[in-house]
């Protein structure tokens, strides 16, 4: 039983397994939790610079699932990164490819991107 | 220890091409003691036979699950006796420590590996201790030449023993060794003569799991025919923390897309805790993480993963890992690269 929404979780994607891990384990209390929240957003910021190529979002819901949006306003929900690789590619209609150039290539102009903006600070 | 192996019971898998002596070799080590309340289920019967208490013999049956590849089926066969093996044990009808499954000769131990990791019961219940295969000193070479099947068993193995270096010489061992850790330089590599090996091979290989920093690289062979197989590997390693997040993400993104040619990704990443996180993963699955307590038994502190797959050249993973750098917050080095290990 997931101790934050209720939902019965059976299977633990091995992405979150350390989170999963932590919760369950004997320490915890507030800083778990808080840890727990900033890596959901941050792991929604790094998967947003992939999947915007593709002209999709993830959204964190709730600190418990994810919502996968596209720019026609489809959206679907996904408990983890398991779930969301094989929804993203139909929304956009192919295979996410991380060893794509285009993708590579993509990225690359983000961190130039990046580093022009820290040069202008 | 984390959490992910307590209370749980191993489950060792034994496989290896008809004739390459697993029975002889698993029927030796029951004999040896220790070894009273482990159960083992056999795909079937060898010409060795087994004598053990606990015998129970399955058919394979697998169910293809709806858009599943090949490593993603569900073997229903392994699923039912391990859960009638639970249920026996829980009701104290059976007292068990262990199973050790023996396969047939040709079955690909990812799905294996995929129905107890990803069963909601069994998976809280059973972790997967050892993929041991076995190879036949003698045509061990010709079953790496002309089966993919034994390619994808050793790719997935976390020890390959030569059997039957009694029959063979040891220059056939010694090359066999060679082609083994061209192909998985993750495997940890025994040689048994007359079919005895220590029960040791049950044990867990140590996480880190890169013994080929322990063995000369491998050479090429000269004087043998070109042939390729597409089979290739590449070590990567990284001096900086890694994002645990991010890889997660790059990761989990390749093995979406590429799974049936990621035979074997396997290492250690330093994600600069107290302890590195030791991955495995064979096709589509990955072992849930280990996250160890500390560096104790590790030279230096960093990451180092072994990507083992078939139709993919390394470079690109390379250039993959280069162009997510700045997520993995980690700059990756090419450790080893074998480009064409059948050849």
């Amino acid at each position: 039983m997931c101790v934050l929404c209720g939902e019965l979780v059976l299977n633990v994607h091995w992405t979150d397994q350390k989170a999963h891990d932590l919760e369950y384990g004997a320490a915890g209390g507030g800083e778990v939790q808080r840890n727990r929240r900033r890596d959901r957003i941050r792991r929604v910021q790094y998967a947003n610079n992939i999947l915007s190529f593709y002209g999709l979002n993830l959204a964190d819901w709730n600190g418990s699932k994810y919502i996968l949006s596209d720019k026609k306003g489809n959206q679907k929900i996904v408990g983890d990164l398991g779930e969301m690789w094989p929804e993203a590619q139909k929304a956009c209609g192919r295979g996410l490819d991380p060893l794509d150039p285009a993708l590579l290539e993509y990225l690359r102009a983000q961190d130039e991107h990046v580093h022009v903006h820290h040069d202008h600070e | 220890m984390s959490t992910t192996t307590t209370n749980k019971l191993p489950v060792d898998i034994i496989t290896g091409f008809l004739g390459s002596g697993k029975t002889t070799l698993l029927g030796n080590i029951l004999k040896e003691g220790g070894f009273e309340d482990a159960s083992v289920i056999i795909n079937e019967y060898g010409l060795a036979g087994l004598d053990h208490r606990l015998i129970r013999r399955i058919n394979e049956r697998t169910t293809l699950l709806a858009g599943g590849c090949v490593c993603c089926n569900r073997r229903e066969d392994l699923i039912l006796e391990l859960n009638d093996m639970l249920n026996a044990c829980q009701s104290g009808e059976l007292s068990l420590d262990r199973v050790i499954v023996e396969t047939t000769g040709l079955a690909n131990p990812a799905p294996m590996l995929f129905s107890i990791l990803t069963h909601p019961a069994l998976m809280h219940h059973y972790f997967i201790e050892t993929v041991v295969v076995c190879l036949d000193c003698v045509n061990g070479e010709a079953h790496i030449r002309d089966n993919q099947e034994s390619v994808k068993q050793i790719a997935a193995a976390d020890k390959v023993i030569i059997t039957k270096t009694d029959i063979g010489t040891p220059e056939m061992a010694d090359n066999l060794r060679v082609s083994v850790a061209r192909i998985n330089p993750t495997a940890v590599i025994l040689e048994a003569a007359d079919g005895i090996a220590p029960r040791s091979i049950f044990t867990p290989a140590p996480v880190s799991g890169l013994p080929w920093r322990q063995t000369p690289a491998p050479q090429a062979k000269p004087g043998k025919p070109e042939h390729t197989s597409g089979v290739r590997n590449i070590a990567i390693q990284f001096d900086e923390p890694l994002d645990w997040l991010a890889f997660g993400i790059w990761l989990s993104m390749l093995l979406h897309k590429h799974g049936e040619k990621m035979l074997r990704v396997k290492g250690i990443v330093d994600v600069g805790e107290k302890g590195p996180i030791a991955i495995n993963g064979v096709q589509h699955i990955i072992h849930p993480p280990t996250h160890l307590d500390d560096w104790r038994g590790y030279e230096t502190r960093n990451s180092q993963i072994v990507f083992i797959m078939r139709d993919i050249e390394p470079e690109r993973i390379m250039d993959s890992l280069m162009a997510f750098q700045r997520l993995i917050g980690a700059h990756p080095e090419i450790q080893e690269i074998n480009m064409n290990p059948l050849a």
